[in-house]
């Protein structure tokens, strides 16, 4: 089966109908964040909600039906904590069912739990958690496809806070040294980590220069603008160029619920009924304004 | 251009890596070899075969997690450098990245034990103790320069996850001669027959174990030594084997931190299935960082020379059966 097969829909999606998706995704998180009885990472799955609906949706070239196509695209997370967000969003692609993650999500001998495991779920490309890991996984992927002359991209979603781990930057410098521009990285640049918000105490600025100055092909978009997104991965360079592309998501920690957004209580949490009702009351008033 | 060997001679461990990875290459389309910048024994292989070679340069942790990135597309990646770094500075990488998904990586390097006189940060010494740790990985500790060949050979078909051990790997002794032991990950080698005490030892200190039960012979004294370079899983049946024949006397001797290693593998298989010795010894390295000196020199300094191997043996054998 060609790569023709993996595109998600006969027709590409519009804008509008990715955001009705992302829409979609925030509102199921919401959900199981209000239904699972634990702490979910909620803060950062909503930043990243945007980007895990426009690479499912619209940018990996992936097969729900195939899981083993070698010519589907591979989505490496290496924010695994962001793992609930994956797993609805390719409930939503078609991967698993939605009910089968909210009916197990952290139970015991569910395949659902709070970072990715490809072991006990496939369909995930590879097991993350540990920040910092993705990255060098996603180079061996992309050397992978190159040694074997396959055209399909790693794509690799990072959180901006794990950025500080020094295997990124080896990771860096190795893509680059390798010529790997079948590489992408989409960095969530949601500014928080688990308890100060960035450039508080770790300085990350001037960041879109620090990948450009290992050699990346550098592009900065506002990471909740679905049009931005497309348009990004519209413009990705072709797999045989020479330089790994990162885009990097200004986003919002805790984004579409005004009381988690900007909020480091919201790094993780869970939803009692009455917060779920605010909280899908916010998720609503906040489309709205946007539409508007 | 394929190694030959004989008995008794030295022989590179490097040098037999270097050569049986580029004959691998060509059985093994989907074989890699990654080096975090000690790629001086790799030349063959990358020279043949450029496209899978890979040097990320001072880069431990990145080069075994590009390893697991490939083994995940269906590659073999024999990652080679040394050991000090690969199992302490890429730990969390082997750990989490290769052994949890149990992928078919293998690390191989040198620097184990007190060798090569680079003090205590290129000496690896706990290793052992952290590799045989990780669920699903199998660990391996290599003396014979020839044997590792056949190691590397035997690991391309395994599922999951190899570390093979050695030391500096220059210039050692071979110490089989050519088809004289069946060589199986997973099952000790009767490196020389005895009755009354068996030495259990692997890699670099075989030869000495060799050395002192030779010495003992003069005596009188019958003394068996097991090269056991699987450590993990080890050769229970071997262990339950020679206290049965060697009468239940146990000197375990090797380059590693006496605790940890083969010595604490030997005792929980001795515990856990109750086995009656009459006297057990461990001589391996003590709690220190130790400094420079030859190898020779710093077993000796540090009491698992070749005299305190004879000396034990002889306390072993001599011990009192109640």
């Amino acid at each position: 089966m060609g790569r023709e097969s993996l595109q998600p829909g006969v027709e590409p999606r519009s804008v509008e109908e990715l955001e009705d998706l992302a829409f979609e995704l925030r509102s199921k998180l919401l959900h199981l964040c209000g239904t699972y009885e634990g702490a979910v990472h909620i803060g950062g799955d909503l930043s990243a909600a945007d980007i895990f609906t426009a690479l499912f949706e619209y940018g990996l070239h992936v097969d729900p039906s195939d899981l083993r196509n070698p010519e589907r695209d591979r989505f490496v997370l290496s924010k695994g904590h962001a793992a609930v967000c994956m797993y609805i969003a390719m409930s939503i692609r078609g991967f698993f069912s939605y009910e089968g993650i909210v009916e197990t999500y952290g139970q015991l001998d569910s395949a659902y739990g709070m970072h990715p495991c490809k072991v006990q779920l496939p369909g995930v490309e590879c097991s993350t958690g540990s920040l910092g890991h993705g990255l060098p996984l996603a180079v061996g992927m992309a050397l992978s496809a190159r040694g074997r002359g396959e055209s399909h991209r790693v794509v690799c979603l990072l959180g901006d806070g794990e950025t500080g781990e020094g295997s990124v930057w080896e990771a860096a410098m190795a893509a680059r040294s390798n010529e790997l521009g079948n590489l992408v990285a989409f960095v969530d640049r949601n500014r928080q980590l688990m308890t100060s918000f960035a450039e508080e105490r770790v300085v990350f600025e001037p960041y879109p220069d620090k990948w450009a100055a290992f050699g990346w092909n550098v592009v900065h978009i506002d990471g909740h603008d679905m049009a931005q997104l497309v348009e990004a991965i519209d413009g990705l360079p072709a797999t045989d160029s020479d330089r790994p592309t990162v885009v990097i998501c200004e986003t919002i920690k805790g984004k579409g619920v005004d009381f988690m957004e900007h909020n480091l209580a919201w790094h993780a949490g869970s939803l009692g009924a009455a917060d779920l009702e605010r909280a899908m009351a916010a998720l609503q008033a906040s489309r709205e304004k946007e539409s508007v | 251009m394929p190694v030959t060997f004989t008995f008794g001679e030295m022989l590179s461990a490097r040098s037999v890596i270097g050569t049986t990875l580029a004959e691998l290459g060509d059985d093994y389309p989907n074989l890699w070899v990654l080096t975090p910048d000690i790629g001086a024994t790799l030349v063959e292989f990358r020279d043949k075969f450029p496209e899978r070679f890979l040097d990320v340069g001072l880069a431990e942790q990145v080069c075994v997690g590009i390893a697991a990135g490939l083994a995940y597309d269906g590659n073999i990646p024999v990652v080679s450098g040394m050991l000090p770094f690969l199992s302490m500075r890429a730990l969390e990488q082997v750990r989490s990245d290769v052994c949890y998904p149990n992928l078919p990586v293998k690390i191989i390097g040198t620097h184990g034990g007190l060798v090569g006189n680079g003090g205590s940060t290129h000496y690896a010494v706990e290793d052992l103790a952290l590799m045989c740790a990780l669920t699903n990985m199998t660990v391996t500790s290599i003396g014979d320069p020839a044997m590792v060949g056949e190691i590397l050979r035997q690991s391309m078909t395994m599922e999951g996850p190899i570390y093979i051990r050695l030391a500096v790997g220059k210039s050692d002794k071979v110490l089989y001669e050519p088809g004289e032991h069946d060589i199986r990950i997973g099952k000790g080698i009767i490196a020389r027959e005895g009755t009354d005490a068996t030495i259990f030892t692997h890699g670099t200190v075989v030869a000495q174990a060799l050395d002192a039960a030779e010495e003992l012979a003069k005596d009188g004294r019958s003394v068996r030594v097991v090269d056991m370079f699987t450590l993990k899983p080890i050769d229970e049946e071997l262990i339950v084997q020679c206290a049965a024949e060697t009468g239940g006397r146990f000197v375990i001797l090797e380059d590693h931190l006496a605790y940890g290693g083969l010595a604490s593998r030997v005792a929980d298989v001795v515990a856990d299935r109750g086995i009656r010795l009459t006297a057990f010894e461990r001589l391996g390295i003590p709690q220190v960082y130790a400094g420079f000196g030859n190898d020779e020199e710093l077993r000796d300094k540090h009491g698992y020379g070749l005299a305190a191997t004879i000396a034990a043996t002889r306390r072993v054998i001599a011990a009192d059966d109640e």
